[in-house]
């Protein structure tokens, strides 16, 4: 018996959904597996990981603040991704880009917020850090346009550019480094969340929602209308089908791609601000891997901005989950989450595989070859 | 006084080479993996899952060579994984190395979290282990002063990676065998045409340059002593891999040089203090320097390396001309 | 005992989702003969090679090679049953040398690559009659280099079968003379050799056998002895059906189009259209007739503005076009509806719906940052209904219809844009006669509109209905223009291969010039 790889011309949303689904499963049954061998029940642990620990938790609602501080910049750097993706253009230079952002947030922050009103100084905050990251971005896809330069590769080596600034910003302690806090003689970031801070709206009782998540949702339904419904979008969508056609209906195809790029990087600054601007200081893993995980988010969603606000908020569910039920399960690791996040991706691929192609088999020797 | 210059000079360059072999290793994995076409991200996740399970199957064996071993297979077998998922399955070759890196970091911290809570080998029990990474001077060479401690007294698993580093030269260029990896990176259509089996290139070319990536992880776990804290063992050496991959043109051998370039800023970063303390005249300056521009500078000359080679004309570089795309023989 | 054949072939079946690219199609070669495979672009010829070497696997259907059932699942396969195949788009490693080429796919190799290999190389292409540097990278060889060396390559492995897919295209006359002799040498040696092409000339001088294809369907095979190119044209087109297609007439209006002295580069750089020249006027329509790849693609590109023109003018209406962006060609009305071999590569975006590939070209003209998809889904809607265009709904992807109904999208998204030019290639390639007729309509239509037509077709006895002139193209230079109703098949048969020139036929007017010419109108403006 042989096997035979044949493409799929079509397949259903339904059975999409249910081989996603089955290899979702599948992987939480095989980390059931790991758990029972760990003498841990995996109701038990699966039930805290998925609650993040809220039932019959009297301070839930810190839970969900602290949550959404995961959720907003992940959601929003996936969303930022796509437009790339969208495109074609492998921008994985999302963590730098976010670095980059980060650290010009800050800079506004330090130098503007005692002198402006709160307003004023996080506008600026946003603007520093999507313009920065914005042209960060924009410097790669040039390089794409002019020369053809690789950009998976050269967004890469950027992330550590950026990575290296921050971590420069982060321990020398210098007369010029407004970012530390001077009262330590080691190197700490300062903190700015006593200058300024992005408000939070009070909901009844003690949860309050902090206006980015507010922003980041309006955020996503923004660039849902423009993939969707302006030119914009609808030439994006031209060039990343075929940039012959783009070209031969008259679109200026590099413009585009100029255009789009910067777009994405900007917005990527923007989740920066937000983190930023929430957390009141700079910290050399401040982009908790929101480049690297937005990536995979934004390609697990098919680049639809919709699913991509889901698949953050389970991705998120499981990373602070994990944390949380770590905290009752001293036997497993929090270290679980990426393990099993890769073991779901894994199937998920595979998964994806059958939404795409069909597996004919055949009989070696062809005597069977259906006509007979 | 004399004496005592030379000695920081000759630490310097035993440095370079003692921190910067696994860099190798990985780099050499690499290009191998890449010279089949496909771009594997997950370096990083690879060594660090080569690096716990032979460091742990080592000791627990209390030999070298089964830590090689089973680093070595542990590096495959996710190389095993990708192939499948990229090869056999057509899945995106970032994405699914980007998962392997998470995966394998995952691995490394749960294994090594959880065994740290029962009882972690610790190296200096295992004498075997601790002897066999020590270092062996090779008669003669090491007694040229200067270089000769530098170059020519360490440990097996250097002259290891140098040797795996001229094989795989050896192997890429100079062989059959290795033309038809060549062809497979190049343009699988045509090595498919003339009857090379390109999906049993790929699958096995990945497992031995994954394979090769593991054993450099489980080298820094012997360098780290075998100590297991928060940070990784591997502590984005699997990232510069990727970075070194490009600025050696994917050639293994000039992979050697560029480990050396780029040991040297890694290793000024370590040392950089005390050579400015020996040589407070002419070298008194790098004290001044910011670590973190060393540590910048890979990726800066790769980026530079990287623009350099798309501006030039394609056909002096050594990037293969399908890398990144699977293959799909049906294609229209 | 029948009589045992080197290759046989029963019944294969082969789909592409809903495409079907052969269909219960026999084929059998004998030992030491030469067959040619004929049929029009797109009747499966390609792909039922493909399944011997072993690219594609078939869905159904029985290969026998000398007698016994093979299955030929890779390429590897083929080559250990002596099947080789020189592919029309050459499977070449550019940044090998030509040795290294022959040598990766050699069995038993050794393990190390020796020097000696070139010189081993260079002796046995010797024995086989070619002159080849064996130390020459591919990516620094002409076009006919590469296809001698993929022929020296097939020879190399010890095909007994050699399959070539259209061998003559890109080859010079004396080259083809060269190819011939060696297929002869081989035959006597004992090879089988199937042959591809669709030039009749090439089929009576150098094959014992023709088999025919149509529309994927086999037809016939053929003693060539036995037969002539007459016979041949009626099975490869299908019964000789009477072309009723109207050839209304219209007032001439001046040249709307007029190309001087052009010059064109193909994508390898080698010169694809040489000083031509042609004019179009409004209301009639200019075929395009020619071999396929004389230029026709590069010359419609050029038009569209998507490729540079490397000498010469190109006037519209009086004003000078050579130069202009795509977008301000397609603005002067000049629209260009190109049916590229994969169909679906330029101009039409595959993974997007019918309403969105029909705003492609004016989604830019309404206001505000908003696309309108009402004008796209209307407009898509009156496609799918005048064209018949068969499809779930306009929302479907392009990719999923089949090739006749997206070649209808298309042209039926150029008219809707309201052209003052169309160019059109190839518009019924692979289409059945109803979708064809279609097709014709709208061009005439087009024509009474006072549109300018220029159609780059295949069927000569359609052009010679629909169109008013055809111009001949041979090796990207202009045979000659004639009148279609007072021309014949065999004269543009004549004009196609080169072996007729008629462009000083009239002396006071040489071919391709209008006595109207705008050109000199270029700085009074554009005409009302």
């Amino acid at each position: 018996m042989g096997f035979h790889i044949v493409k799929r011309d079509n397949c259903p949303i339904w059975k999409k959904c249910c081989f996603y689904l089955a290899a979702v499963v599948i992987a939480l049954l095989l980390g059931a597996l790991l758990l029972v061998s760990l003498g841990v029940d995996p109701i038990a642990y699966y039930t805290r990981m998925f609650t993040m620990g809220t039932i019959g938790n009297k301070i839930a609602y810190k839970v969900y603040i602290n949550y959404l501080k995961e959720f907003v910049p992940l959601a929003l750097t996936s969303v930022a991704l796509s437009l790339a993706f969208k495109m074609r253009f492998w921008n994985i230079g999302g963590e730098g880009q976010f670095i980059l952002g980060a650290i010009a947030a800050a800079f506004v922050a330090f130098q503007a917020g005692p002198v402006l009103p709160n307003g004023v100084t996080l506008l600026l905050m946003c603007l520093a850090a999507m313009v920065t990251a914005g042209l960060y971005g924009l410097f790669v896809a040039a390089l794409k346009v002019r020369f053809g330069t690789n950009e998976t590769l050269m967004t890469l080596m950027l992330n550590y550019v950026a990575l290296y600034i921050l971590i420069f910003i982060g321990e020398t302690k210098a007369e010029w480094n407004f970012f530390l806090d001077e009262a330590s003689v080691r190197p700490v970031f300062a903190s700015f969340s006593k200058i300024v801070s992005f408000p939070t709206i009070p909901m009844g009782g003690k949860f309050s929602l902090n206006i980015c998540v507010i922003l980041t949702v309006l955020l996503g339904v923004l660039v849902f209308i423009y993939l969707k419904y302006t030119k914009h979008g609808y030439e994006i969508a031209v060039v990343g089908d075929s940039a012959g056609t783009a070209r031969y209906a008259g679109m200026k195809v590099n413009a585009i791609v100029l255009r789009t790029v910067f777009l994405s990087a900007a917005l990527i600054g923007l989740a920066a601000a937000f983190k930023v601007g929430t957390a009141g200081i700079l910290s050399t893993s401040i982009t908790d891997d929101v480049g690297w995980t937005g990536i995979i988010v934004a390609w697990l969603s098919q680049l639809n901005t919709v699913v991509i606000f889901v698949v953050s908020a389970l991705i998120c569910v499981l990373h602070y989950g994990s944390t949380v039920a770590a905290a009752t399960f001293s036997q497993v690791d929090s270290s679980f989450a990426n393990m099993l996040q890769g073991v779901i991706l894994f199937l998920v691929l595979a998964a994806d595989f059958y939404t795409r192609f069909r597996v004919v088999p055949f009989k070696k020797g062809g005597k069977d070859n259906g006509n007979g | 006084m004399e004496m005592d210059k030379l000695g920081v000079l000759t630490s310097f360059i035993h440095n370079i080479v003692v921190f910067n072999i696994p860099l190798l290793y990985g780099t050499v994995g690499e290009i191998v993996v890449e010279k089949s076409g496909s771009l594997n991200l997950g370096v990083e996740g690879i060594m660090a899952v080569g690096a716990i399970f032979g460091y742990i199957c080592g000791c627990y064996a209390n030999s070298l060579g089964v830590g090689i071993a089973v680093a070595f297979m542990a590096g495959a077998l996710c190389g095993l994984l990708f192939a499948a998922l990229t090869v056999s399955l057509q899945a995106n070759q970032n994405i699914t190395g980007l998962t392997l890196t998470t995966f394998g970091l995952g691995v490394y911290f749960f294994v090594g979290n959880g065994l740290k809570a029962t009882g972690w080998p610790a190296m200096g029990d295992y004498a075997n282990i601790k002897n066999g990474f020590a270092d062996v001077a090779i008669p003669v060479l090491s007694d040229i002063p200067l270089i000769g401690h530098g170059l020519f007294n360490h440990n097996v698993l250097v002259y290891l990676g140098i040797v795996i580093a001229i094989a795989m030269w050896w192997y890429l260029n100079r062989t059959t065998p290795g033309l038809k990896l060549r062809a497979v990176g190049e343009n699988p259509g045509a090595a498919d045409s003339v009857g090379i089996n390109v999906k049993r290139m790929k699958y096995l070319h990945i497992c031995l340059g994954c394979g090769i990536m593991g054993i450099g992880g489980y080298y820094m776990g012997l360098n780290m002593s075998g100590s297991f804290n928060s940070s990784c063992w591997i502590n984005g050496y699997g990232w510069i891999a990727v970075a070194l991959v490009i600025f050696a043109n994917w050639n293994p051998a000039l992979a050697i040089a560029g480990t050396f370039v780029f040991g040297f800023f890694n290793t000024l970063r370590v040392s950089g203090s005390s050579l400015a303390m020996a040589f407070p005249e002419a070298l008194g300056w790098l004290a001044a320097v910011p670590t973190q521009l060393y540590q910048a500078l890979p990726f800066v000359i790769t980026a530079i390396v990287l623009v350099a080679s798309s501006v030039r004309s394609k056909q002096g570089s050594g990037l293969p001309a399908s890398l990144g795309v699977n293959y799909f023989r049906e294609e229209r | 005992m029948a009589q045992q054949y080197a290759i046989e072939l029963k019944g294969i079946t082969k789909t592409f989702g809903s495409v079907v690219a052969n269909k219960n199609v026999e084929l059998n070669v004998k030992p030491g003969e030469i067959l040619a495979l004929l049929g029009e672009n797109g009747s499966g010829k390609t792909t039922l090679m493909n399944m011997l070497s072993g690219i594609y696997k078939p869905d159904s259907g029985q290969i026998f090679v000398d007698g016994k059932q093979v299955s030929i699942d890779s390429p590897e396969d083929a080559k250990k049953l002596g099947i080789g195949m020189v592919h029309q788009h050459f499977k070449l490693v550019d940044v090998f040398s030509a040795a290294d080429n022959i040598w990766m796919g050699k069995e038993k190799a050794g393990l190390t690559l020796k020097k000696d290999r070139y010189a081993q190389i260079e002796a046995m292409a010797k024995k086989f009659g070619f002159e080849i540097d064996p130390r020459k990278k591919v990516y620094n060889m002409s076009v006919s280099e590469k296809q001698t060396l993929e022929i020296i390559k097939v020879l190399y492995y010890g095909a007994r079968i050699i399959i070539l897919d259209e061998p003559t295209a890109v080859l010079t006359v004396q080259e083809i003379d060269k190819l011939f002799r060696v297929l002869r040498r081989m035959k006597d040696e004992g090879h089988s050799i199937i042959i591809i092409t669709h030039k009749l000339n090439e089929v009576m001088d150098i094959s014992d056998r023709v088999a025919i294809l149509r529309k994927g369907e086999y037809i016939t095979t053929v003693d060539t002895a036995d037969t002539n190119e007459q016979a041949l044209t009626e099975w490869m087109v299908g019964h000789k059906v009477d072309l009723n297609i109207d050839r209304p007439t219209m007032d001439k209006t001046r040249p709307l189009l007029e190309l001087r002295d052009v010059s064109i580069r193909n994508d390898e750089g080698a010169v694809a259209i040489s000083d031509v020249n042609f004019y179009i006027r409004g209301g009639e329509i200019l075929g395009v007739a020619g071999i396929a790849g004389c230029g026709q693609k590069e010359l419609c590109e050029a038009i569209a503005g998507l490729r540079p023109i490397e000498k010469g003018q190109m006037i519209h209406k009086g004003d000078n076009i050579v130069g202009l962006s795509p977008r301000a060609i397609l603005e002067k009305g000049i629209s260009m509806s190109f049916i590229p071999e994969d169909r679906l590569g330029m101009g039409l975006a595959p993974s997007m719906s019918i309403t969105d590939n029909m705003i492609l070209k004016k989604y830019a003209e309404t206001r505000g940052p908003f696309v309108n998809r009402k004008i796209g889904r209307t407009d898509a809607e009156e496609v799918i209904r005048d064209l018949e265009v068969v499809t779930p709904s306009a929302d479907t992807p392009v990719r999923r219809l089949s090739g006749g109904n997206v070649q209808k999208v298309l042209l039926g998204r150029e008219i809707k844009a309201g052209p003052n030019v169309i160019i059109t290639a190839y518009p019924v390639r692979g289409l059945d006669i109803n979708s064809s007729y279609t097709i014709y309509n709208i061009l005439n239509e087009q024509k009474l509109s006072g549109v300018g037509v220029l159609f780059v077709g295949e069927d000569l006895d359609v052009m010679i209905a629909l169109c008013d002139k055809i111009m001949v193209l041979c090796h990207g230079k202009v045979m000659g223009v004639v009148h279609a109703h007072k021309t014949t098949k065999e004269e543009l048969g004549l004009m196609m291969t080169g072996a007729l020139d008629l462009t000083n036929k009239y002396e006071d007017k040489p071919a391709g010039i209008a006595r109207d010419t705008r050109f000199g109108e270029q700085n009074e403006g554009e005409e009302a």
